[in-house]
């Protein structure tokens, strides 16, 4: 069992706390150049991720990873998440798990 | 051979057949029916059961959030699995930590939900929490892939629905009780944690529900579940509903309908009466 290690549930807003740190996103993917992924958070902000991007991505991917800046995280983990997926409740998610839950998570 | 042998109902019903042994606290007669409500399933993190607090030496008990915790749900990603001839193992990381599971198979069913997972994959495992000196694990029992992503922040918000439910329960009655049943956060079977035990008034145990309801609703559930109500066999009809309580018909129907998804109420002989599912 170990929890030394976690990775915060972020949004773009949030991402710029974690900076250095290990954070999750789920990201709608807008362009893929095959090293990196250009693509908006769930609240709707542009982000950067590099790393391997899966082949093909669905529409929206999740990553795991070290936030590089408060634009970009630097991928270590990617799960296509499908074409069909909740933005808003996910960003709410993000929120709740930064805010008054966050013993809960990290 | 038979001949003699009586049937012992008692050991035959007793539950033990797909529980897990732990989970029948023999050692606590004061409150039979707490062994069950014990197996409730306690949607979880990793973080969580991390900060879990071993109420004593006694291997089956936890509390998280002053609730007992046996059968836990998890969500997250699987790795490092081993297979073995008896058994699989492996760990969970739910992004607030790692823990380690393991499952026993047993029947070819087993081996077949286990076989289709690979690392990296998301699952979503239903198991029971095992303290081993010191070393909490996951006994699971079941192993599903995560095909709906949405499941991950649904299982997010259940933790803290969950978290919520508990907490505020606990600061609410000071009763022994405090174990209070978890409800199902899904919202299909929630008439099984909303039914009050043998010695408890029917109030606490539906009071956190009552809080978040709009005003109708209360006022037709509190009706409803007056005595004089309850005492009668059909229940009580909606039209006597809104004149008693000077509501207009529709209000009243809707306020019904809202109290019956929440499992509060249930309609009796037919569409028109309703009664309390709290009965004496």
């Amino acid at each position: 069992m170990d929890t030394s290690n976690p990775a915060a549930f972020v949004n773009a807003e949030l991402l710029r706390m974690y900076v250095g740190r290990r954070v999750r996103a789920v990201i709608q993917v807008l362009r893929n150049d095959g090293g990196s992924i250009f693509g908006k958070s769930t609240d709707e902000q542009e982000l950067v991720v590099k790393g391997h991007p899966p082949n093909p991505p669905t529409t929206f991917v999740e990553v795991i990873g070290i936030a590089d800046s408060n634009r970009s995280i630097q991928a270590e983990i990617w799960t296509n998440f499908g074409d069909n997926f909740d933005v808003s409740s996910y960003n709410t998610i993000c929120q709740l798990a930064n805010g008054d839950f966050k013993h809960l998570f990290i | 051979m038979y001949g003699n042998s009586q049937f012992d109902g008692s050991a035959a019903f007793s539950g033990g057949g797909f529980m897990p042994s732990q989970a029948i606290p023999t050692a606590d007669p004061s409150s039979p029916a707490k062994s069950r409500e014990a197996q409730g399933l306690l949607p979880l993190t990793v973080k969580q059961i991390r900060e879990v607090f071993q109420a004593s030496d006694d291997k089956a008990n936890f509390l998280i959030d002053g609730v007992s915790v046996n059968n836990v749900k998890l969500v997250g990603l699987l790795f490092e699995k081993t297979e073995r001839v008896t058994d699989v193992s492996f760990v969970l990381d739910d992004g607030t930590g790692r823990i380690d599971c393991h499952r026993w198979v047993q029947e070819s069913l087993d081996t077949k939900e286990m076989e289709l997972l690979s690392n990296g994959t998301y699952i979503k495992v239903h198991g029971h929490l095992k303290g081993f000196q010191g070393v909490k694990q996951l006994v699971v029992y079941s192993v599903r892939r995560i095909t709906d992503y949405n499941e991950i922040p649904n299982h997010v918000a259940e933790c803290i629905y969950v978290h919520c439910y508990n907490t505020r329960t606990r600061k609410m009655q000071d009763a022994p009780q405090a174990t209070g049943q978890l409800p199902n956060p899904a919202v299909n079977t929630p008439s099984k944690g909303y039914q009050p035990t043998s010695s408890n008034h029917s109030q606490f145990s539906v009071q956190p529900i009552v809080d978040g309801m709009k005003g109708i609703d209360k006022i037709v559930l509190n009706y409803i579940e007056q005595p004089s109500c309850i005492g009668k066999e059909n229940g009580i009809h909606r039209a006597e509903l809104a004149k008693q309580l000077n509501v207009p018909e529709h209000k009243i129907m809707e306020a019904i309908s809202s109290l019956e998804s929440e499992g509060l109420i249930y309609a009796t002989v037919d569409e028109f009466h309703f009664k309390s599912t709290v009965n004496g």
